[in-house]
């Protein structure tokens, strides 16, 4: 097995586990109020962006990968 | 002495405690909204720093005809590699998760939960800066030579000494709370250490899809 293959694989179970992980932070804190928590969920809601690029990544839909 | 500065104080006054009790309360409360003003303002002056550099990036990336750029000789630079930029990222953001949790932890008052998350960030923080290290180390390209190259290492290197920072804040923090410095109701320097956190993730987020996937 190349190390490619594994990097991806371990790329696809971390990005689904902490997206995840993540969406349902999110949700929970979702009716939270103050500039405080607002932003905590905008940078909570990025990173569960961030986490669906790389399974885009990871299926070479962007990247090429 | 003593005694009659307690007594001239309405120490014993029930109603005179709680009193001055909530004006300090009051007083942190008004020193905790400015504060938070000021880090939200200190990560918007990051915000800004970062998209000079990236828009710096974009304008190169289009005044030449092709990406990666053609160097000396005819030949054309590689992409960078996907695959293991997915991997660092996720244990990356994988941090930050475990970051939330550390807060929600400690604002739940279950400090032992505080500290094992808190050294879990930590522990993935370094582990991305081991891979980012790794990274460089095997690069076919370097800072000089071609506008990739430096593009590339300005804008991850300046993120990555972000996130040393970073580390070293939540090391900071912890010895911080091991020493009782924050308690259930007083803790702005882990918001402040948390919401840091979180920006330098989603800083990457924003390098991730610019170096690897564009």
């Amino acid at each position: 097995m190349n190390a490619a293959l594994i990097e991806r694989g371990l790329a696809l179970i971390g990005a689904l586990v902490v997206g995840v992980t993540t969406s349902v932070q999110l949700r929970n804190d979702w009716k939270t109020t103050g500039i405080e928590n607002t932003v905590t969920k905008l940078l909570l809601a990025l990173m569960a962006f961030g986490c669906i690029l790389v399974l885009l990544a990871v299926f070479g839909v962007l990247g090429g990968g | 002495m003593a005694v009659s500065t307690v007594a001239a104080s309405g120490a014993h006054d029930p109603d005179a405690v709680r009193a001055r009790y909530e004006d300090v309360d009051q007083a942190y409360h008004e020193q905790r909204e400015n504060r938070l003003l000021g880090f939200l303002l200190f990560l918007v002056s990051d915000v800004i720093l970062f998209s000079m550099f990236i828009f710096a990036y974009c304008y190169l990336r289009n005044s030449v005809p092709n990406w990666p750029p053609i160097v000396e000789g005819g030949k054309q630079l590689p992409r960078f590699d996907v695959n293991f930029a997915a991997f660092n990222s996720v244990v990356l953001f994988g941090s930050g998760a475990t970051m939330h949790f550390a807060m929600e932890s400690w604002k739940h008052q279950n400090r032992t939960g505080w500290f094992r998350w808190l050294i879990a960030t930590i522990v993935l923080g370094i582990g991305f800066l081991c891979g980012q290290a790794y990274e460089y180390n095997s690069l076919a390209i370097s800072w000089a030579g071609s506008t990739m190259g430096a593009a590339f290492f300005t804008l991850t290197g300046m993120h990555g000494f972000h996130v040393f920072v970073g580390v070293v804040f939540l090391c900071v923090l912890g010895f911080q709370t091991r020493a009782g410095v924050y308690t259930d109701s007083k803790y702005f320097g882990l918001t402040a250490g948390t919401l840091y956190w979180h920006f330098v993730d989603v800083i990457w987020v924003a390098l991730f899809f610019l170096f690897y996937l564009w």
